[in-house]
């Protein structure tokens, strides 16, 4: 099969700058213009701007925290549901179903669930294998865990600590490893309700420092392409600007992605002591090139707070709307709640919206600094097509601006940055970027040779429209959507790595969870038989 | 103006949704229109020509003539006028009332009133469980308005009220009061079993010493208070009741200590009363 896409402008900063030209795709890949051939298929998209399929390296769609904030707010399911349709619970909100269709609708062609306790596996695929058009991938998160925490405590080699991030990272199928506020979640069980970066964790005597160096290291050394993804301690406290800052300048020359840093923007400033570091952050960012960072945006309205980090989201207890909350224990390993929350326009959320644009503003490098609303932390990722408008015009900005709390902004350095986002540089954060972060050779451009994930905007005054509804989305070639609406349904792959397990550390967990658990180690890891489908994962390489 | 007046052509063979027959969705709408909306919930759904005969054109009074234990989320939303309807109704029939007056004259199914903040709501004969309650996963139950039973009622009525009064003329089931959080729930007849479970705050307000108290309940004497008149007086205006319910001395059980403690039950003394 041979579809050509004519006239349109294409953007792709990988391969070049912007022009108009044809692109050509061939059995799913893409391909320089054939010499003599006439394509099976052609779509004119004159007036339209052609891109790789966007990518989002964090968004929180599946698995055991997303299932338990769709447990905890049933009402929702009911608030999405229009009118009685064909399809039993095909309208439910929130569902594997939706969020497949909804990412597609927009251009986002591959999303990673970045948080995924490792016994939580079995859950997560089979979530995930349930979305349906895009691709997916996932992070196991380390740095809680009892395996890992004695291992340090007991100064193990650092031989043995690799085998074991090995270990989780190919049993459980995920593409990189995050911690997750490291050693905050094991202390939290011992009473502790503040947790900093060079605090101790009781009974096992090791830093949060130490936690992310020692797991930095091992992921820098089995070569697994995605950095370190660090979710630091102080979550959403005024004055986390200052972890943040040491956070970042701990990288000692190792590459360490720092999520949703929008989260930890807060100064101590002014009457109510809650102001924005944004400026200083950026700074930090800046002239650290080890360091990459996406943003977590708020934005306005109801959502639901969804985390690991179960020490923040004790924290939050008070602040849940509606007031209903969950907060879980994890088996042992980590923790985590959910915290239902509405962004409101007052002082406080004032701040918190001003300093994720600030972060993307003065961020100069639009290489290591990626798009990310936290989906559903800041807000739910249908909330996207805004966010670019926002980026992309100062004049959305000032007019947001006037809707919102004067005082708080006042605070902030917004006002004074007109910077506005071209359509290159959101290509390479959203695109480009997120692939070159991830290890994904075979995407995120669309020269020859890379997968055929293409998403084509209709040019418009309105950008949040243009982003909105795509007018062309092909994934694998395949057209998946057209002027908005999902066309065809196709199952995408998860992505994942994998590192050959060592037969001792293997031997090693089994022993280890019959002990703890007086259970086999079958229960905890991920049969090839649960997803009935064919080659429902693809693999990534690691860097040697 | 004649009311607008559904009556029923035969007994429907699927589930109905009537929330969208009510005074506001009506409002403007021809009878062809009308008879064209979808009320059906199965894969072939009826529309409203299939099962009713519309007559009458004041959509300020609707009428259903005959009903069904298969008519479900009837008044859903009314904020004015009147409903009537002649015959049973089935779950959720006046949810999120808040104002005008449903009259359903033949008994209804759970959740009956579910969510009300105003208005008035009475069922001439029995209805099902949770009258008043929230849906899963909401917060609260009825918020206010008048909520009344003519028969029975069943298990959990009032879950999770927080204003406004209910009333059960002959009985109800077991946890009445369950989970509330304020307001006031009258109750002549028999109660099932622990009434005022989990209650945090509130009255609950008996004919009759409550048979079956939960041991988190602590009698409290018998309070001299204003309020017992008062309000036979508010349920004897409202024509809820035709002759005191509390009389001048109730007798006072505190509770739910399981939870707040805050709530109440007061109730009637027959015996004192007799050896007056």
């Amino acid at each position: 099969m041979l579809i050509r896409l004519s006239g349109g402008e294409v953007i792709d900063p990988v391969n070049g700058k912007t022009s108009q030209r044809d692109v050509w795709i061939r059995d799913g890949v893409l391909i320089d213009i054939p010499e003599g051939e006439t394509a099976d298929q052609t779509h004119n998209v004159s007036g339209c701007i052609v891109m790789a399929g966007a990518i989002d390296i964090h968004s929180h769609i599946g698995g055991g925290n997303v299932n338990t904030a769709r447990l905890l707010l049933p009402e929702y399911h009911a608030a999405h549901q229009p009118r009685p349709t064909n399809t039993p619970l095909s309208n439910a909100g929130w569902s594997t179903f939706r969020t497949g269709c909804l990412y597609a609708q927009m251009g986002f062609t591959t999303v990673v669930e970045p948080a995924m306790a490792p016994y939580t596996a079995l859950h997560t695929h089979l979530e995930l294998a349930d979305i349906p058009i895009i691709d997916k991938a996932t992070l196991a998160i380390l740095g809680n865990d009892d395996f890992t925490l004695s291992l340090l405590r007991d100064g193990k080699s650092s031989a043995m600590i690799d085998d074991y991030v090995a270990w989780v990272v190919g049993s459980t199928r995920a593409l990189g490893v995050k911690v997750i506020n490291a050693g905050a979640a094991a202390a939290f069980k011992e009473n502790v309700r503040s947790f900093s970066l060079d605090d101790v964790v009781p009974e096992y005597g090791v830093s949060s420092r130490k936690i992310v160096k020692s797991m930095q290291a091992s992921v820098t050394r089995l070569g697994i392409p995605h950095p370190l993804h660090v979710h630091a301690n102080n979550l959403g406290i005024a004055g986390s600007a200052n972890t943040a800052a040491a956070t970042i300048a701990a990288t000692e020359g190792v590459p360490l992605h720092l999520a949703h840093l929008q989260f930890y923007g807060y100064g101590t400033e002014g009457k109510r002591k809650f102001s924005s570091e944004a400026a200083r952050l950026a700074e930090a960012v800046n002239s650290n090139p080890d360091v990459t960072i996406d943003i977590g945006q708020v934005m306005f309205g109801q959502t639901v707070t969804i985390s690991s980090d179960v020490m923040r989201q004790f924290a939050a207890l008070g602040n849940a709307s509606p007031k209903k909350t969950v907060i879980f224990d994890g088996d042992g390993n980590g923790g985590g709640g959910i915290v239902p929350y509405r962004y409101k326009q007052d002082y406080y959320g004032s701040i918190q919206w001003a300093v994720g644009l600030e972060l993307f503003l003065l961020v100069t490098d639009p290489w290591r600094v990626f798009f990310t609303t936290d989906h559903p932390n800041g807000a739910p990722f249908t909330a996207y097509p805004e966010l670019f408008e926002l980026l992309m015009s100062s004049a959305a900005r000032d007019a947001k601006c006037t809707e919102l709390n004067a005082s708080a902004l006042e605070l902030t350095t917004l006002a004074s940055i007109r910077r506005e986002y071209n359509l290159e540089e959101i290509a390479i954060m959203t695109r480009a970027a997120p692939a070159k972060l991830l290890g994904l050779k075979d995407r995120g451009h669309l020269g020859a040779g890379a997968i055929a994930d293409v998403a084509v905007y209709r040019k418009g005054k309105d950008i949040a429209k243009m982003f909105r509804e795509a007018a062309l989305v092909f994934k694998n070639g395949d057209l998946v959507v057209k002027n908005g609406k999902v066309m065809h349904y196709r199952w995408g792959k998860t992505l994942r790595l994998n590192p050959p397990p060592d037969k001792a550390m293997a031997k090693r967990m089994n022993a280890y969870h019959e002990e703890r658990y007086g259970l086999s180690l079958d229960w905890f890891t991920f049969p090839d038989s649960a997803i009935q489908r064919d080659e429902p994962f693809a693999e990534v390489s690691c860097n040697s | 103006m004649k009311a607008l007046t559904f009556t029923l052509i035969d007994q429907p063979d699927e589930r109905l949704d009537l929330s969208g027959l009510t005074p506001v969705a009506l409002a403007g709408l021809s009878e062809v229109q009308v008879s064209r909306l979808r009320i059906g919930t199965s894969r072939n759904p009826a529309s409203v020509g299939d099962v009713f005969k519309v007559a009458g054109k004041d959509v300020n009074n609707i009428v259903f003539e005959g009903g069904s234990a298969r008519f479900d989320k009837v008044g859903t939303g009314l904020n004015s006028g009147s409903m009537r309807i002649i015959g049973d109704v089935g779950d959720q029939a006046g949810r999120r009332i808040s104002g005008g007056s449903l009259y359903i004259e033949g008994s209804a199914g759970d959740h009956t009133g579910s969510c009300m903040a105003g208005g008035r709501l009475e069922i001439k004969g029995n209805a099902g469980n949770y009258l008043g309650g929230p849906l899963a996963g909401e917060m609260t139950g009825m918020e206010g308005g008048i909520l009344i039973v003519r028969g029975k009622a069943g298990d959990y009525t009032g879950d999770r009220l927080r204003r406004g009064v209910i009333a059960a003329l002959k009985g109800c089931g077991d946890y009445a009061g369950y989970r509330m959080i304020a307001g006031t729930i009258v109750v002549c007849g028999r109660t099932g079993a622990m009434p005022g479970y989990l209650m945090k705050r509130g009255s609950l307000l008996f004919d009759r010493r409550p048979e079956n108290p939960s041991p988190t309940f602590m009698p409290c004497g018998e309070p001299d208070i204003a309020f017992s008149s008062l309000f036979d007086r508010f349920l004897m205006d409202e024509n809820i009741v035709n002759k005191p319910l509390l009389g001048p001395k109730p007798g006072k059980y505190g509770g739910d200590n399981a939870v707040s403690g805050k709530g109440e039950i007061l109730f009637r003394q027959r015996d004192r009363l007799r050896s007056d």
